[in-house]
C-alpha cells in the first residue's frame, strides 16, 4: 500500500514550553478512513496542525508522498493544496460574506483563472446541496449546513487528504449523517480521510485504522477490531468500548451468539445471534440426530415482520414416539431485496413506477441532494440516517427497500451491502433499478 | 438570532436590483432633502422611499415605522427646542416662565419644520438603502469605487464577525443575567466590563485562529469579490426616472415657499 502521510519520531512543544506531542511514529495510507481516537487534550488536533505544516516539530520530520517536509513557503502552499483543514469549529474556518466567497476562496488564491474558479465553486456547492445558499451570509446557516460549507471550502482545492478535526462535534444526528455520507463519498472517490474523535462508536463502525492517542502519544494503533477488543487500551486512552461490542459480548456471555468475532455495526450484531428457537416436533422414523429437516412454513405469529418463513430445522435430539427437539434456522420465505435509484438522472413518473412495479415497501435517501428531492416531489422516506444498514436489517425481515442516492454514494452502497452478503452468506438481491443508459 | 436590518435586505426583493441605480436613488434624495429650503420636497422624497420600502421590498409596516420612531422621536424634540430658541418675526404664541418670554415666532416655526422634514427624509433614504442593499452587495460597490483592496477586505471580515461576536456576546450576557449579573447598578457595570473584557479576547483568539485557517486554505493576499450581475432593467429605469422628475418638479415650484 502507498503511504501517503508519515512521521517520524515527532516531537513538538508550544512556543511557552508546554509539550504537545512526543514522539509519533505513524504511517497512513492513501485512500483510507483513519480515525484518531483519545480524550480531549490528548493532542490530536496539534498532530494534525503538523501535517499541513502549520506547526513546525522541533524533534523529528513529517513526510508527504515519502519526501520530508520543508518549511519555505513555497513547499507549504503545495502540502496545504494537497492535504485540507477542516477546523472543529466552523466559524473559525468560514471568514468570507457569502457561502460562495467562501468556497471560492481556496481556488482564487491557488491562481486559478475566474472562469475555473466559479465552474469549481459551482459544482463542489451542488455536490454539498447547498447551490441554493451560494448568496446567503454565513451566520444564516444552521451548524450542520455550516460544517459542509467548510468541507466544501476544502473541497474545491482537491486535496488529497482530508482532515477533519472532531467532524461531528456540536451537530444534531442527521446532520452528523449528512457528513458522515458526504466523507464516505470523498473517500470513495479515493480521497484519503482522516478524523479525529472521542466518539468510540463512530470510530469503531467507520474507521479502517485507528489510532489511540493519549498524553501527547500514539499509544495503540491498528484495525478497528484489534483496538477495541482490548480493554487495556481503551482503559489506557481513558475510552470506552463501542456500544455494538459491549452488547455483542454481554449477549456473548449468556451464549445468545455464535462464536464469532466482533460485529462492527447493527446488521452484524444481528447474524451473529443465534437461533433460540427449540421446538417439539414430529419427525419420520428414518431422521437422525443433527439432520437437517425441512417442516414447510410458517406464517403469522411466527414471521410477524416477513409474511411467510421457511422453517429449516436442525434434529437435535430424537426422543421415543418419534418426537424430536429441533433447533429452527428460520429464513423469510419472500426474500427482500435491495433496490438503488440513481437520483442523478431522476424523474418524478420513472420513480414512482418503479415503486409500485417493484412493490417497494421502505424507502430511503442518502445524501442531501436526494433528500432534497425526495422532499420536493413528496416521496415519503422511511429512512434518513443510517441508511444502508437500515436498509440490510428490513431487507433481511423481508422487506423491499429502494435506497435514493447519486454519484459515488451508488457504488458506496453497493458495495456495503456486498460486503455485508460476504461476511454473512446471506444473499440479498440488491441492484441499481435504473442504470445510466449509454449514450 | 437577532434580527437586523441586513436580514431584511438579504430577503428583500429589491436585492436582485442593480445596486448603483438604489445607490443613485439614496444619494438623489439626501442631496436634493438637504437643499432644499421648503419642507415640501423631504417630505416627499420620505413618503415615496417609504412606499418604495414597504411596497416594494415587503418590509413589514411595523418594522419599519419601529425603525422610523427612534430618530423620529429626537428629531421631533429638537425641532420643538428649535422652534422655541431661534428666529424672528411675528410671534405666534409664548409664556413667560420665571420672567423670561419664551415664544415661538414664524422663522422658527419654519426652521423646526425644515429640520424635521430633511432628517426624516435622510433617514428615510438611508433606510431604503440598508432594507434593500446588503451589506454583501455593497462590498463590490465599494471596491469598484477604488476604494483599497484592504480597507474592502478588512471590511469583508469584520462584516462576518460581527455576527459571530454578537452571537458569542449575546450568549455571555444570558449566562450573566441567569446568575444575577445585571441584578443592580453595581453588578450591571461589572458584569459590561467583563463582557468586554471577555469579547475583546475572544476577538484576539479569533484573529490568531482566521490567520490559521486562511493560511491552512493556502492564503496568498487575494479574496474573490461577490459581484452578481445585476443589469439595470427598463423598467426601473422609468420608475426611477419618473421618480426623480417628480421630486425635481416639486423642488423647483416650492422654491423659497415656507410652511406659513
Amino acid at each position: 500500500m502507498l503511504v501517503i502521510l508519515e512521521t517520524k519520531d515527532l516531537s513538538y512543544s508550544y512556543p511557552d514550553g508546554t509539550l504537545a506531542l512526543e514522539g509519533i511514529n505513524i504511517k497512513i495510507e492513501k485512500g483510507k478512513k483513519v480515525a484518531f481516537v483519545g480524550r480531549n487534550g490528548s493532542g490530536k488536533s496539534t498532530l494534525f496542525m503538523t501535517l499541513n505544516g502549520t506547526h513546525k516539530p522541533q524533534k523529528g520530520e513529517v513526510l508527504f508522498h515519502g519526501k520530508p517536509m520543508k518549511y519555505d513557503s513555497k513547499s507549504l502552499r503545495e502540502v496545504r493544496k494537497n492535504v485540507g483543514i477542516v477546523f472543529q469549529n466552523s466559524d473559525d474556518q468560514i471568514f468570507a460574506p457569502t457561502i460562495y466567497q467562501d468556497v471560492a476562496f481556496g481556488p482564487t488564491n491557488l491562481d486559478y483563472p475566474k472562469d475555473r474558479v466559479t465552474k469549481i465553486v459551482h459544482d463542489t456547492l451542488e455536490y454539498v446541496g447547498l447551490t441554493h445558499l451560494k448568496d446567503k451570509p454565513p451566520h444564516h446557516l444552521s451548524g450542520g449546513q455550516k460544517k459542509r460549507v467548510a468541507i466544501a471550502g476544502v473541497v474545491a482545492m482537491d486535496p488529497e487528504v482530508i482532515v477533519l478535526d472532531e467532524p461531528l462535534a456540536n451537530l444534531d444526528p442527521v446532520g452528523a449523517d449528512e457528513v458522515m455520507d458526504l466523507l464516505n463519498e470523498l473517500n470513495y472517490f479515493g480521497k484519503t480521510i482522516i478524523i479525529s474523535t472521542h466518539d468510540v462508536n463512530l470510530a469503531y463502525g467507520w474507521a479502517d485504522y485507528v489510532f489511540l492517542m493519549n498524553e501527547h502519544k500514539v499509544i495503540s494503533e491498528g484495525t478497528p477490531e484489534a483496538i477495541f477488543m482490548h480493554d487495556e487500551n481503551l482503559k489506557a486512552a481513558y475510552l470506552r468500548r463501542p456500544v455494538t461490542l459491549e452488547i455483542y459480548e454481554e449477549i456473548k456471555r449468556r451464549g445468545l451468539v455464535k462464536p464469532q468475532c466482533c460485529p462492527r455495526d447493527i446488521p452484524d450484531l444481528v447474524h451473529s445471534l443465534r437461533s433460540q428457537q427449540l421446538l417439539w416436533a414430529k419427525v419420520p422414523s428414518e431422521v437422525k440426530e443433527g439432520d437437517n429437516i425441512n417442516l414447510g412454513i410458517l406464517y403469522g405469529d411466527y414471521a410477524p415482520d416477513s409474511g411467510y418463513e421457511a422453517a429449516n430445522c436442525k434434529v437435535l435430539h430424537i426422543h421415543e414416539d418419534g418426537l424430536a427437539i429441533v433447533e429452527m434456522d428460520r429464513r423469510p420465505y419472500r426474500a427482500g431485496s435491495i433496490g438503488i435509484y440513481d437520483t442523478e438522472h431522476y424523474t418524478k413518473d420513472e420513480l414512482i413506477d418503479i415503486i409500485s412495479r417493484d412493490e417497494i415497501e421502505c424507502i430511503g435517501a442518502m445524501g442531501k441532494q436526494s433528500k432534497v428531492l425526495a422532499e420536493r416531489d413528496d416521496i415519503y422516506l422511511h429512512i434518513t440516517a443510517g441508511v444502508v444498514d437500515r436498509s440490510i436489517l428490513n431487507s433481511l425481515a423481508g422487506q423491499r427497500c429502494l435506497i435514493l442516492t447519486n454519484g459515488g454514494m451508488v457504488g458506496h452502497a453497493l458495495e456495503r451491502i456486498k460486503d455485508y452478503m460476504q461476511k454473512s452468506g446471506i444473499n440479498i438481491p440488491v441492484t441499481v433499478v435504473n442504470p445510466k443508459q449509454e449514450a | 438570532m437577532t434580527h437586523v436590518l441586513d436580514d431584511y435586505a438579504l430577503n428583500s426583493p429589491l436585492r436582485e436590483k442593480n445596486n448603483w441605480l438604489k445607490l443613485a436613488i439614496t444619494i438623489f434624495g439626501i442631496l436634493v432633502g438637504v437643499s432644499s429650503n421648503s419642507p415640501v420636497p423631504p417630505f416627499v422624497i420620505a413618503l415615496c422611499m417609504g412606499i418604495a420600502t414597504v411596497h416594494f421590498s415587503k418590509v413589514p409596516v411595523i418594522f419599519y415605522l419601529k425603525i422610523l420612531a427612534a430618530p423620529a422621536g429626537f428629531v421631533l424634540v429638537s425641532s420643538v427646542i428649535i422652534a422655541f430658541l431661534s428666529g424672528s418675526g411675528t410671534e405666534l404664541f409664548g409664556f413667560d416662565i420665571l420672567g423670561h418670554r419664551l415664544g415661538v415666532d414664524t422663522a422658527g416655526l419654519n426652521l423646526a419644520i425644515l429640520v424635521l422634514a430633511r432628517t426624516i427624509s435622510g433617514m428615510s433614504c438611508m433606510f431604503f438603502l440598508s432594507l434593500t442593499t446588503p451589506m454583501i452587495e455593497l462590498f463590490s460597490v465599494l471596491k469598484a469605487a477604488k476604494l483599497p483592496d484592504s480597507f474592502v477586505e478588512i471590511a469583508m471580515m469584520m462584516y462576518r464577525y460581527i455576527f459571530v461576536f454578537l452571537d458569542v456576546a449575546m450568549d455571555i450576557k444570558y449566562a450573566q443575567t441567569v446568575r444575577l449579573g445585571y441584578r443592580d447598578f453595581k453588578t450591571s457595570f461589572r458584569s459590561m466590563v467583563m463582557l468586554g473584557a471577555n469579547l475583546f479576547i475572544r476577538s484576539w483568539e479569533q484573529g490568531e485562529k482566521l490567520y490559521l485557517s486562511m493560511n491552512s486554505r493556502c492564503y496568498d493576499g487575494k479574496l474573490i469579490m461577490y459581484d452578481e450581475k445585476r443589469p439595470v432593467k427598463m423598467p426601473d429605469i422609468l420608475l426611477t426616472g419618473i421618480y426623480f422628475v417628480i421630486v425635481l418638479s416639486v423642488f423647483s415650484l416650492t422654491r423659497d415657499m415656507s410652511f406659513i
